[in-house]
């Protein structure tokens, strides 16, 4: 049966109730690669404890984990209550609940490169199917190091379990490679034994809310669209800045970098949100074509150019609010030496009818003032500024209109303009009329991977990224990434605490613009 | 007894927002930099009886302002002496770890029974404009004396219980759907976890029969609504209702065939089917979480009101 097949089967009973229950949930299996890894205890299982908080699981549902650590059953219950406890946010933890949720969750020790492995998980696949009634269904998540992903999907698919009476999906994290010649070899790999529906690239920025809130706001509403191009928008700025260092992080981080680690995948994937075309329908292959269009609409930089449109950055000591703090190459596992970018600032230009001259800047990095993620769409000044030259105006008269999109923290949408200030005179001074997502709603917005999670096992791929868009992005920066391999930075040129290097502001003042300060 | 205009009520709202803008003592504008910001996404209007506990009262309005920001206009019906009198309010939270207060206006407006005839022109001039309105009916003297019709603009929703008042809450939302309002009843809302769960586990199957089994001496409006729905949606199944003998108000069971069987208890159900036997949560049935669900449907609900229609007859 094929996955969509599947998906058709379960879709509209008689007693379903749109207006009122859950998205139904197909029954499934879930298998874990990495189970007994960091993103498994911190994320992926409170968001599955959630899902079956909240009812939106079948009642048919069950976890396999699997990694190379020996351990039963109910120890893997055990460790698995422990992270749910930890790491659960904004959710009571329900003994009641959990004790039938772990009736579900079983482990298998294996490792991924040994085929004999695949052959045990077949044979738990099939009793675990038998006595929970999954259907068959099996979404396997790549919870491990990406150089495991292409023998998993190798050994999955020779065992046989790449197909099934049911469907079968597999989920893989980013890195999508690390260039795009490796992006493409992986997708060859995956492609050998699973085919491109079957296989969903988890991008976690796009599961959140307020980035999906970005298509609701575009087209759910009339008003902003007509403005939403070339002639009314000067440029976009969008930031993604972390106030804290790698964390532990440092020897994956040095082989990452800013620009691979954030830019090639959540910001692009931002920017494509923000400025891609309006799809005809909802559907996953919909909005994904126009996403992937507009990544393919991204000029691709001519090497000459890279040091005027790209500024790489490094982190040096800094004092932020009294306490000292290290830099990245006094890191543990960082080379003294380290050529690795922990920000980077890139000016892309979109070259479509819509945005050909507005350039869209981005940047993100470690060890900035504040930790904060949004989108600024600054117009274009009025034409004419007749509050300007009759003396009474100040000078924010002049300042252009904004149009913020908080994506975290206190995510939300503010618009700036002025306004007369009450009383005799025209002085003109800038407001903001504010949208707070979490005030406007109480309720409480599901995190990434509940709602990722949950679109994997309906088949929804709106929010996964496809091969296109993966090789359109990495095409993108792929001359950045050359350009800045074969240079020797005089690293670092930012201290922590700091808005980045002076090069960014640079790279804007240029273009006659400068940074938000968010 | 003095007289209540909407005039004079909006001017108080107006001067309430001035009031809470203004910095403290001492304080320049530009130090209280975080100020008020005003939520609102519909107007919400109460009829209750005076005899209302208003603490829960003003606490589920509260609760439901976070995720329903509005107008709240609280009607309190009082027995004997002649009233007719209003204050104005907000309700104002920080959310945590922010500087801007977020608030909501609130008017409480009470009257003698003798009065009701007034509280349609005092009310329709207080709705926000272009917003919904819903109206949340508590009040057995409103439903009694019918008084209600003219402050429900055409779009609007009446939201009524009748686990508490049966037979005149059901011919009250029967009226209004009739003339074409939207209508929600609280006592349904309790029945949305376990029909979720009771579609979930009947998937694929096309049960001969279902028994519901209840508590109390007549069914109240639950049983007979689980009744009407399963009725309606698989009409080839026997639906039967039982009572299980002892007192009470609730579902407590519901077996499908042979084979799967739920056991309701306060907050959640078990239920087995064949070998296997897992719980299910249910959300608690506070007015809060009732009405936070309510509140969210401004659609028509077709489900609902042919499960009304069903068992209205």
């Amino acid at each position: 049966m094929s996955s969509e097949t599947a998906r058709v089967s379960a879709a509209s009973p008689a007693l379903y109730d749109p207006l009122r229950f859950n998205r139904k949930t197909p029954p499934c299996a879930v298998v874990i690669f990495g189970a007994n890894g960091d993103l498994t205890k911190r994320k992926l299982m409170p968001a599955l404890y959630r899902l079956a908080f909240e009812g939106r699981l079948a009642p048919g549902f069950a976890v396999i984990g699997m990694s190379r650590t020996a351990m039963t059953d109910d120890e893997f219950r055990d460790r698995m209550k422990e992270a749910v406890k930890k790491f659960l946010e904004d959710s009571p933890f329900d003994e009641d609940l959990w004790r039938s949720f772990a009736q579900g969750l079983f482990y298998r020790a294996g490792d991924v490169m040994n085929p004999d492995a695949y052959g045990e998980l077949k044979r738990c696949l099939e009793e675990v199917d038998t006595a929970r009634r999954t259907a068959s269904n099996v979404l396997f998540y790549l919870s491990t190091q990406p150089s495991q992903y292409a023998p998993i999907a190798e050994g999955l698919g020779k065992a046989g379990l790449a197909t099934g009476s049911g469907w079968r999906r597999i989920v893989v994290e980013k890195p999508f490679g690390h260039d795009l010649e490796s992006a493409r070899d992986l997708d060859a790999h995956l492609q050998q034994f699973f085919n491109e529906s079957q296989i969903y690239r988890i991008d976690h920025y796009l599961g959140k809310e307020t980035v999906q809130n970005i298509l609701a706001f575009r087209f759910g509403n009339g008003i902003f669209e007509p403005l939403w191009n070339r002639r009314y928008i000067d440029n976009v700025q969008i930031t993604a800045a972390e106030s804290i260092g790698v964390e532990g992080r440092g020897a994956y981080y040095q082989e990452a970098g800013a620009l691979r680690d954030m830019v090639q995948n959540h910001l692009a994937q931002v920017m494509a949100t923000v400025a891609m075309e309006p799809s005809a329908t909802f559907s996953a292959d919909a909005v994904r074509d126009e996403r992937a269009k507009l990544l393919r609409s991204v000029r691709v930089p001519k090497p000459e150019d890279v040091p005027l449109i790209a500024v790489s950055g490094q982190y040096g000591p800094g004092r932020v609010g009294g306490e000292e703090r290290i830099g990245f190459r006094q890191e543990k596992g960082v080379d003294p030496e380290s050529q690795t970018d922990t920000y980077a600032a890139i000016t892309f230009r979109i070259d479509n009818w819509r945005w050909a001259g507005v350039p869209f800047y981005i940047r993100t990095g470690k060890e900035l003032p504040k930790r904060v993620s949004e989108i600024a769409i600054q117009f274009r000044s009025a034409p004419l500024a007749v509050f300007r030259n009759n003396g009474t105006a100040d000078d924010d008269a002049s300042v252009p209109n904004l149009l913020i999109l908080r994506i975290q923290p206190e995510e939300g949408i503010s618009l700036k303009f002025v306004s007369k200030r009450p009383g005799l005179g025209m002085t003109l001074r800038p407001v903001s009329m504010d949208f707070n997502y979490g005030s406007s709603f109480g309720e409480r917005s599901p995190a990434a991977y509940e709602t990722l999670l949950l679109d994997a096992i309906v088949g929804d791929a709106t929010l996964y990224t496809r091969q296109d868009m993966v090789e359109a992005s990495w095409q993108a920066v792929q001359p950045i990434l050359d350009d800045w391999a074969s240079r020797k930075f005089d690293f670092p040129n930012y201290a922590a605490g700091t808005w980045g290097p002076k090069a960014a502001d640079e790279m804007l003042a240029r273009n006659g613009h400068t940074w938000r300060r968010p | 007894m003095s007289t209540v205009t909407p005039d004079r009520i909006l001017k108080e709202l107006a001067d309430l927002w001035v009031t809470t803008a203004k910095p403290p003592e001492g304080e320049s504008h530009e130090a209280q930099a975080g100020g008020v910001l005003r939520a609102c996404s519909m107007t919400l209007i109460a009829f209750v009886d005076d005899e209302e506990n208003s603490m829960d009262l003003g606490e589920t309005i509260a609760m439901l302002m976070r995720g329903h920001p509005s107008r709240a206009i609280v009607v309190r019906i009082r027995e004997g002496e002649d009233v007719l009198e209003s204050r104005v309010f907000q309700q104002c939270w920080m959310p945590f770890g922010q500087r801007r207060q977020i608030c909501c206006e609130q008017v409480e407006i009470t009257t003698s029974a003798d009065h009701l005839c007034d509280i349609p022109s005092i009310v329709t001039p207080l709705a926000v404009p272009d917003l919904p309105v819903m109206v949340w009916l508590r009040s057995k003297r409103v439903c009694e004396r019918g008084e209600y019709g003219g402050i429900l603009p055409l779009g609007g929703k009446l939201i009524a219980d009748s686990s508490h008042m049966v037979e005149m809450a059901i011919s009250t939302l029967m009226a209004f759907l009739n003339a074409g309002h939207t209508v929600g009843d609280l006592a349904w809302t309790r029945l949305t976890d376990l029909r979720q769960l009771i579609a979930q586990l009947m998937d694929t199957k096309k049960p001969a029969s279902v028994l519901i089994r209840y508590s109390g001496e007549q069914p109240r409006p639950e049983p007979r609504y689980l009744e009407a729905w399963l009725t309606q949606a698989l009409p080839e199944t026997r639906v039967s209702l039982e009572r299980d003998g002892n007192s009470g108000n609730a579902i407590v069971m519901v077996r499908v065939d042979e084979d799967l069987e739920i056991d309701l208890h306060h907050g959640g159900a078990d239920y087995r089917s064949g070998s296997m036997k897992q719980t299910a949560k249910f959300k608690a049935d506070t007015d809060f979480d009732l009405l936070d669900e309510e509140l969210g449907i401004t659609v028509h609900d077709r489900i609902f009101e042919k499960a009304l229609r069903a068992v209205a007859e």
